[in-house]
């Protein structure tokens, strides 16, 4: 009798051991297998560490509303340097210390994160809010059909001019209306007579250089985005579309028509003084715009000739560490940034920010800022784009390195590189840098 | 060509053409830090739209203002990151000295066999670049919990070889005689290096103090690894604040680097008047 | 019998001498290790600890971000680092940069230093206004050298008042790495300028006196005299500069990211890239481990060099 025992708790344990075996095997590698987080009816006595690049000072409403609807939920906010987020994330969450709680993650960016693993799966959570979204913003936060972050904000671009040096040119201003969209090859010209006739500069964008503010330029020569295929990682930057629309990009600063050197940071204070005739810039340039003594007016972001309208579109969302000690507070942190009262951080931020969600459009909309007539112009006009001509940047794995490698590959094309030499010189990078992910 | 002695230092004739010459050299070197100084105490948007003009507006604000300094603290917080960079630059100076001269003396004064390679050893060791390391050094500390703490900003700067070959030369320079007789009349050696050549090394040991305060003051790349939380980042990193993702402030930023240039440059400064001038790698006693 | 315990009694002072003399012996490596204990340790933990770490990090492949458990893969990431063509022009390009910017430097400081020991007049004030450059924080320096040398700043305007062409400076293949230069020179020529002016002064004046004896001129009294005699002083600097110059990194960092057509990317930018930028840490590690051979044998062979001097003129 005893033996026969020994040999079916032989195998039974054998059984669990093997079992255990693969099961440890599939937990190991599929990162955290399936999400199961859920928001608890009563809030957490906790504190949260929240890492982004906004200054607390500009936040603060927003942590104090926070504090005044989940009192028992501590909010401990910390700031580094844009350019210092990614990689200080990376290191906390990698080191695995529950040292971060909730962090800003670039929306393009969350497909990377998530298969790295430096992203939570919160699908049960919040896979039923999916309706609560605008279409772009909710897609960039999936990878392989899961969630794993939730938009907060949105953006999108148009197109800024200084009325007086406009009138010194004898140009007519661009028509604030969808339907009278202009050309990049009319914009030119008359950014060339602006110039001819003292203007500083003729054209800027507000992020020369950077993929966000030009991808829109060969998506509209029918270039695509710059990369296909499954998981978007063969690279699709030297076609005729990208080689044409950045030919047209350095050829601004051949022309003189935009000025080499001038950093993202110069930009909008440039505009403000009065030093440009034309910019591409955000909506949240709109507050600066009216505090100053600026005669400025807005039209829709133009498109090229024969192609099709479309613009920048895209901004943060929040994300969790998967080595949180404290994965509920902080779902709880997002839900109210993202979706309550339509988005809490909209809701209570003092300045404007494009909300991704249709509720809080509503409040965004209704704020002061949108009040002038030019205000109201540009709320149409945002209002559009956001919901027809935006287009997501590329997901894709391979996002950090993508955008590093075009980055530069842009800058070059502006200080006068031969763009197709330089963008197949860039696909080459891109597929050297990707195959560490085949 | 006529260089002058420490000795002639009083009575020799000026040489006008060369004041000259050293008054523009200098005067170049310094314009530079010129504009960065006026642009802390004008308006911020000036000094873009002055940027591009080489006129007068360049370095004539159109009004004076210190409100770059007053943003400086108010929204950024400098005034934390200044005493983290305080505390930690002073401690990184008071132990690394210690190290140093411990260091210099058994290096210098002391004999044993093998001396010369250690010495060779312990400064290459040290004059291999920080950067070099700096990133698994980042690692590693971090796997030992020392990220974000100011153990962890302090520690490498306690090492510097620079200092202890300085002190070594101070140390080399000063007669064996007097350790000599101090041996003879039973001293030991602690009682050596403190008593005796300590008190003749004052200006060495100035020297090499700031070596390490300046060193430590500086410091960009390593902090910039090792802390991610606001409140304990030293200044340097912290200005960088200045820039956020879509505006950024010249002039904060401008305000915030004449203040930390000013720290050690007022203290080279009040020293040299002690101390004589301010020099390194220099043997004399 | 008087004379064998005089002998005796003389043997034994000459052992109990050198017994003396060894324990002395003995005090003295006592503490000449416990007075190196600290820096042995500091050394330990701050720069073998490191090395080790990351030699045995770059025998492992992990997907970027290091959170994936990383694989051991032996020699794997030094084969496709050597093999990159991108990596192997970072590394001549960083070997080309410090072959010009080393000699520059000092030579520059060096004249610099001999300047300011002249006879002239507020020779402390100068001194100062040239070192001002060490104090400020690099990214302060860095801003306002781009500002400085943008195309359409006060560098070409001032080039154009003389009727010369704009240059693109920062942002041109061919000039990059040279503004970077300046920059690195602006701050690095008051920095070995006081290590130099050291040097200089500790030249004794007799030897002067007797070279204008000797009706010898300025330049063969330089060369013939000065430089022999502050070797030393010049060989450390020398060293340590190019220890500095072979990983700069803050005013690439801040001002090219390694553009344009990276003509600015260094070895020490890459690595950094490649860790914290792309979260790629073992094959970072590989370039740092890389990097800190060939600075080895840099610093080394210089060292040896400096050391043979040494030991020449002590004899």
């Amino acid at each position: 009798m005893f033996k026969k025992s020994n040999r079916s708790s032989k195998s039974i344990w054998a059984g669990i051991a093997s079992l255990s075996l693969l099961l440890g095997g599939v937990v190991s590698t599929s990162s955290y297998a399936a999400s199961t987080l859920t928001i608890p009816a009563t809030d957490p006595d906790t504190t949260i560490k929240v890492l982004s690049f906004m200054n607390k000072a500009d936040i603060q409403t927003v942590l104090d509303a926070f504090a005044k609807e989940h009192p028992t939920i501590k909010v401990d906010f910390q700031t580094v340097p844009f350019n210092d987020l990614q990689p200080t994330v990376d290191a906390r969450v990698s080191s695995k210390s529950a040292d971060l709680d909730v962090y800003w993650a670039d929306q393009p960016r969350v497909s990377a994160l998530a298969a790295r693993g430096t992203a939570l799966d919160i699908t049960s959570a919040f896979s039923k809010y999916r309706s609560t979204f605008d279409a772009s913003p909710w897609a960039s936060g999936l990878y392989n059909g899961k969630l794993y972050a939730l938009p907060i904000a949105n953006s999108t671009q148009m197109l800024f001019y200084n009325v007086d040096l406009l009138k010194k040119a004898g140009i007519t201003p661009p028509s604030a209306s969808i339907s009278d969209r202009m050309t990049w090859e009319d914009l030119v010209v008359d950014a060339k007579k602006a110039v001819d006739s003292g203007a500083k500069y003729g054209l800027l964008f507000h992020q020369f250089d950077r993929y966000y503010q030009l991808e829109a330029l060969p998506v509209s020569k029918g270039g695509g985005i710059g990369a296909q295929g499954k998981g978007n990682l063969i690279p699709n930057v030297a076609n005729k579309g990208w080689i044409d629309a950045l030919t047209w990009y350095g050829k601004l600063f051949k022309n003189k028509i935009s000025p080499r050197g001038m950093t993202p940071e110069q930009v909008e204070p440039a505009f403000l003084a009065g030093q440009a005739a034309y910019m591409v810039g955000g909506p949240w340039f709109l507050p600066g715009l009216n505090l100053s003594k600026l005669n400025w007016g807005v039209a829709p972001h133009p498109y090229f000739k024969g192609g099709k309208a479309a613009t920048a579109n895209g901004s943060w969302s929040l994300a969790i560490n998967p080595y949180s000690k404290n994965q509920e507070a902080s779902a709880i942190f997002l839900k109210f940034m993202a979706i309550d009262g339509g988005s809490g951080y909209i809701k209570y931020r003092n300045d404007p920010e494009l909300a991704a969600t249709p509720e809080a459009k509503k409040l965004y909309f209704a704020k002061d800022v949108f009040a002038t007539p030019q205000g109201k112009q540009a709320a149409t006009i945002i209002d559009y784009e956001t919901s027809k001509t935006g287009v997501g940047r590329v997901q894709t794995v391979g996002y950090i390195e993508f955008e590093t490698i075009m980055n530069a590959a842009f800058s070059d094309i502006r200080n006068g590189a031969d763009p197709g030499k330089v963008l197949r010189e860039a696909s080459n990078k891109l597929r050297k840098a990707w195959a560490i992910y085949k | 060509m006529r260089i002058r002695n420490r000795s002639e230092q009083k009575r020799f004739r000026t040489n006008w053409s060369t004041t000259i010459c050293a008054a523009l050299l200098a005067f170049m070197f310094i314009i530079p830090a010129i504009w960065l100084f006026v642009g802390s105490i004008r308006p911020n948007n000036e000094i873009l739209a002055t940027m591009s003009t080489f006129g007068w507006d360049l370095i004539i604000p159109s009004r004076l203002t210190f409100e770059n300094y007053y943003h400086l603290f108010a929204d950024l917080g400098f005034g934390a990151a200044l005493w983290t960079s305080f505390f930690t630059s002073g401690v990184t100076v008071l132990v690394g000295l210690f190290l140093a001269l411990l260091a210099a003396y058994a290096l210098g004064v002391l004999n044993f066999p093998g001396r010369s390679i250690v010495f060779s050893f312990v400064v290459i060791s040290f004059m291999m670049p920080f950067e070099a390391i700096a990133i698994p050094l980042s690692q590693v500390f971090t796997k030992w919990g020392l990220a974000n703490t100011y153990l962890g900003l302090i520690l490498p700067g306690i090492a510097n070889g620079l200092a202890i070959f300085n002190l070594r030369q101070y140390f080399m320079g000063i007669p064996k005689s007097f350790r000599e007789s101090a041996k003879l009349d039973g001293a030991s050696e602690p009682m050596i290096l403190f008593k005796i050549y300590l008190r003749l090394s004052t200006p060495g040991l100035i020297n090499s103090a700031l070596l390490i305060f300046v060193g430590s003051w500086t410091a960009y790349l390593w902090p910039l690894l090792i802390v991610s939380e606001n409140h304990l980042q030293v200044a340097p990193v912290a200005l960088a604040r200045a820039f956020g993702e879509h505006a950024s402030s010249y002039g904060q930023n401008f305000a915030g680097s004449v203040i930390l240039s000013l720290v050690p440059a007022v203290a080279i400064f009040a020293l040299q008047r002690h101390f004589g001038r301010f020099e390194w790698g220099s043997e004399e006693k | 019998m008087e004379g064998i315990v005089l002998t005796v009694h003389s043997g034994i002072k000459e052992s109990s001498k050198r017994r003396r003399h060894f324990l002395a012996k003995k005090t003295e490596y006592f503490w000449a290790l416990t007075f190196l204990l600290p820096t042995l340790l500091a050394l330990i933990v701050l720069r073998i600890t490191p090395m080790i770490s990351a030699i045995y990090s770059s025998f492992f492949i992990a997907y970027p971000g290091g959170i994936r458990p990383a694989i051991f893969s032996g020699l794997e990431n030094y084969r496709t680092v050597l093999s990159d063509s991108d990596f192997i022009a970072t590394v001549e390009r960083t070997f080309l940069f410090n072959l010009v910017i080393n000699p520059l430097q000092i030579s520059l400081s060096l004249l610099v230093s001999v300047l300011m020991v002249q006879r002239i007049r507020f020779e402390g004030l100068w001194r100062t206004l040239i070192f001002i450059p060490v104090l400020i924080p690099i990214v302060g320096s860095s801003i306002t050298w781009q500002a400085i040398l943008q195309p359409d700043g006060p560098f070409n305007s001032l080039l154009v008042t003389l009727g010369l062409k704009p240059q693109l400076f920062l942002n041109s293949p061919q000039q990059s790495l040279q503004s970077i230069t300046l920059i690195a020179s602006w701050i690095g020529i008051g920095y070995w300028m006081m290590f130099l002016i050291a040097g200089l002064r500790s030249v004794p004046s007799e030897i002067y006196e007797a070279a204008e004896i000797d009706r010898a001129g300025p330049i063969r009294v330089f060369f013939k005299i000065t430089l022999p005699l502050i070797k030393r002083q010049l060989l450390f600097v020398l060293v340590a500069d190019i220890v500095a110059n072979f990983v700069l990194f803050a005013p690439i960092q801040l001002l090219t990211a390694g553009g344009p057509e990276s003509s600015t990317t260094l070895l020490i930018f890459d690595a950094y890239r490649t860790t914290y930028g792309y979260g790629s840490r073992n094959l970072g590690a590989t370039k740092v481990v890389i990097l800190s051979i060939i600075m080895i044998c840099f610093v080394a062979l210089q060292f040896s060099f400096l050391r043979e001097k040494k030991v020449k003129e002590i004899e």
